[in-house]
């Protein structure tokens, strides 16, 4: 970890345009969790489905993906990560240090939206916000991780992180049960199937598997990261 | 009858004054826009090529004026601006197609005259590499090539040798002058080098602070001045007593004597004064005007 | 002009010509830039990485298509329509949709705003709304080329299986001017969002998000509102607040199309409040687009 590195990465996320459309995220979240609690009352199957679809299935992987590319993407295209390499620092260490801003980053904008929006809708019945923002917080650290790893593999990172988050997970993983298996989605759900009381959440995944396979996923991803970091050529364009 | 003609033109930014009733006229030839970073040149371009209006005054291009003619000027006028504006992954000769057909030329005029163009700056083999992996010198040219493409009846230059080593520099300026003097397009060149504009230019525009100073041609700016500097291996003093004995104005400057240069013979003075003391002549020349000599009698008469 | 040199094996240097010819005006040149960015938007006259996805895009969305025409005719004793309306078809693969714009918008306008060549366009004699509706249209034309290539092979396959040829036609007919929405609506939301950054990766990132997220929060809500309140119709307003939604309440409002929203638009004062938002939305876009490029730095 390069603390100096960590500061440059967190000033550069969060000091343009794209912090205010993680907030603008954020706020949209949590203005719909208070709509529905307005306007329809504490049903917890509606806060199931509605964290379940908007906040766990969308919100939080395209935060990954802002986020994970965000942290490195923007310097590899301007060419400004010379300045980085180019010092004396292990290049696994830069990684992590830009793990650990994309990863604080995404649970701050992502899980505890998520969790403080169950908590509105549910109050604290049946641990489901809480159910809900574990499973979040592990997702959007897993996205984060994923998402690093393709802003340094490829110039195109946010395209191929979206064909992976749509297709994959949305369309494919809709159709083939084979696919759900290794959904990022799924290892998250089962965590909260396992730690809210209630039966409203399922997953396909048995939480001991779900919890191997994330960790495989995080460790994995940053240390591919670092690894091809190590590698990384700046020439052309596309 | 003048290209560019501005009247008491003025730009004023929430922070500075860019231009301040700026009035000038420019013939066909070689113009040189001179002034420090930040005296005004690039707005002034900006604002005849209708991309920045005017805060006040009047300007007009081939006498229409920049505002309600602007599509008219911008069709017969070519820029190649300071900053970077090249997109790093087409080739030259793509780009140049491009900029050619936007600025009028039907699809194979575009493409005959593009490869006119990059041979006429200078670019051969480079120009099927994409842009990205050009020079500076190359990327210059290609911007100077995309102005030309379309024939333009004048072209606004911004600081063209910009960042281009001492060779590169002096390719640029020999092709700014061929425009002129072989393909006949006007030139307008800013530059804050004052050297390099006086070799090229036919005539110069000198700017502070957005005001004019000074315009007018070359060759008075640079005219012979009528002063002899007479310098001598020793006895300078007596030479000088000897000199002024014979009716000649002598200043001292240091090792230098500066003489008024009234007729030949003074020559024949200096001669007699050298031979007569006995002493080695060193130098005998007279002095030339320099256009930053303009910045100093403005600040000496300030 | 210099004299020809006349040895043989030798380049002859010309020297300079004059142009005489014609000198194309305002319209033919936003035509040419148009064209530019419809080829652009296809990666065409660009280097060829920048052809693979749209053009894999496009795959996808005619290899399903060509999926439901070959059931309609493999099935065709037991089916006698397609298993997917033209008019859900957009609705169905938005996703594909969505990506294409995605990933396109920004190539359209961010590569001008990166490099800054946009003032090389604006000293030619072309206007900045010249410039905004060439893009635009390049962009909403890609989008149509895409929603539409995949209904015609459907509709192909649909006669081949001896379908009603009026009732084809005819559907196919209104699916067309629905997409010819779709496209203009997706395009013009699309070049909004990415003209506001000359960051590509976070242009692409914005746009997915807009499009995205809006369709998953405004469904899930709908949903919820629809069949867990009970109230159809203040779901079926929900779906003016989501681009894909709402283009879709206006189809089925206006050209009685099946929908695939959750909830439609509430009656008939629903429906033409959905067109007036939808024109509205491309007006907006519209002078969004102006605006920005009357403001951009040169």
């Amino acid at each position: 970890m390069n603390g100096t590195v960590v500061r440059l990465t967190y000033r550069a996320l969060l000091g343009g345009r794209r912090a205010w459309l993680l907030l603008l995220m954020s706020v949209l979240l949590l203005a719909m969790a208070v709509l529905l609690r307005v306007t329809v009352g504490v049903d917890h199957q509606i806060t199931a489905d509605f964290l379940g679809a908007v906040a766990v299935a969308a919100l939080v992987p395209l935060f990954g993906l802002i986020v994970g590319t965000g942290v490195i993407g923007p310097e590899i295209d301007d060419g400004s990560i010379v300045y980085v390499l180019s010092k004396p620092i292990a290049r696994p260490r830069i990684i992590l240090s830009k793990f650990l801003v994309a990863a604080c980053a995404t649970v701050l904008f992502a899980a505890v939206p998520t969790f403080v929006a169950g908590l509105v809708m549910s109050g604290t019945a049946s641990r489901i916000a809480l159910g809900f923002g574990a499973a979040a917080l592990v997702a959007s650290v897993a996205y984060s991780a994923i998402f690093l790893l393709l802003s340094v593999v490829t110039r195109h990172a946010v395209v191929y992180g979206l064909a992976y988050a749509l297709i994959w997970e949305g369309l494919l993983g809709s159709f083939v049960p084979g696919a759900r298996t290794l959904s990022v989605q799924q290892w998250s759900l089962s965590l909260t199937e396992a730690i809210s009381t209630r039966d409203l959440v399922s997953s396909d995944v048995r939480l001991a598997v779900a919890g191997v396979l994330l960790a495989v996923v995080i460790v994995g991803a940053t240390w591919y990261a670092g690894q091809r970091l190590r590698v990384l050529s700046l020439a052309g364009e596309e | 009858m003048p290209v560019i003609q501005t009247e008491e033109l003025t730009k004023r930014f929430p922070a500075t004054t860019a231009l301040d009733r700026l009035t000038i006229d420019v013939e066909p030839g070689v113009v040189g826009l001179v002034g420090a970073n930040g005296a005004g040149k690039s707005t002034l371009i900006k604002i005849l090529l209708g991309l920045s209006p005017a805060t006040s005054g009047r300007a007009s291009v081939f006498g229409l004026d920049v505002i309600k003619d602007g599509p008219e000027i911008r069709e017969r006028v070519g820029y190649m601006p300071e900053h970077d504006c090249l997109p790093a992954d087409v080739s030259a000769t793509e780009f140049v197609v491009h900029m050619a057909r936007m600025s009028g030329l039907p699809a194979d005029a575009a493409r005959e005259r593009t490869a006119d163009t990059l041979r006429h700056v200078g670019l051969y083999e480079e120009r099927y590499r994409p842009i990205g992996g050009y020079s500076t010198g190359m990327k210059q040219r290609v911007k100077l090539a995309q102005a030309l493409v379309h024939d333009p009846e004048i072209v606004m230059l911004d600081e063209p040798t910009n960042g281009l080593d001492p060779v590169g520099r002096d390719e640029m300026l020999a092709l700014i002058r061929r425009i002129w003097v072989e393909f006949g397009i006007t030139v307008l060149v800013t530059s804050h080098m004052l050297g390099e504009l006086e070799r090229i230019s036919d005539h110069v525009v000198v700017i502070d602070a957005g005001a004019l100073l000074r315009s007018s041609s070359t060759s008075d700016f640079t005219r012979t001045s009528q002063f002899l500097v007479v310098e001598v291996s020793a006895e300078t003093d007596a030479v000088a007593a000897t000199l002024t004995e014979a009716g000649l104005t002598v200043k001292r400057d240091g090792h230098q004597l500066v003489l008024s240069l009234d007729d030949d013979e003074t020559y024949d003075l200096v001669r007699d004064a050298v031979a007569a003391q006995g002493v080695g002549l060193i130098r005998l020349e007279q002095r030339r005007h320099h256009i930053s000599e303009v910045f100093g009698e403005d600040q000496a008469d300030v | 002009m210099s004299e020809p040199t006349a040895r043989t094996g030798v380049i002859h240097d010309i020297g300079y010509r004059k142009y005489d010819g014609p000198r194309l005006g305002r319209a033919r040149v936003a035509r040419a830039l148009y064209s530019h960015s419809l080829r652009g938007a296809y990666g065409l006259g660009r280097s060829g990485r920048s052809k693979v996805l749209p053009m894999m895009l496009l795959g996808v969305m005619c290899l399903v298509a060509f999926i439901i025409a070959v059931i309609a005719n493999v099935g065709a004793g037991i089916t006698s329509e397609l298993v997917l309306p033209y008019s859900a078809y957009t609705f169905t693969t938005q996703a594909i949709l969505t990506i294409f714009v995605a990933a396109q918008a920004p190539v359209s306008l961010s590569r001008d705003l990166r490099f800054r060549t946009v003032p090389l366009y604006f000293s030619r004699p072309l206007e900045r709304s010249d410039y905004v509706l060439a893009k635009f249209g390049g962009l909403a034309t890609a989008l149509f080329l895409l929603l539409t290539a995949p209904l015609l092979i459907m509709y192909v396959g649909a006669l081949l299986a001896e379908f009603p040829a009026g009732r084809e036609t005819g559907d196919l007919l209104l699916a067309l001017l629905g997409t010819v929405v779709f496209a203009v609506v997706f395009a013009g939301v699309g070049l909004v969002v990415a003209s506001l950054t000359p960051r590509r990766g976070l242009g692409v990132a914005a746009i997915i998000t807009v499009f995205a997220l809006s369709f998953a929060a405004i469904s899930t809500l709908q949903g919820i509102i629809r069949y867990e309140v009970g109230n159809a119709d203040l779901a079926g307003w929900l779906g003016l607040l989501s681009p894909v939604t709402l283009v879709d309440g206006f189809q089925v409002w206006v050209l009685d199309a099946s929908g695939r929203a959750v909830a439609p638009p509430p009656g008939d004062a629903g429906g033409v409040v959905f067109v007036l938002v939808t024109f509205a939305a491309i007006g907006a876009c519209w002078a969004l687009l102006n605006l920005r490029y009357r403001k951009v730095s040169i």
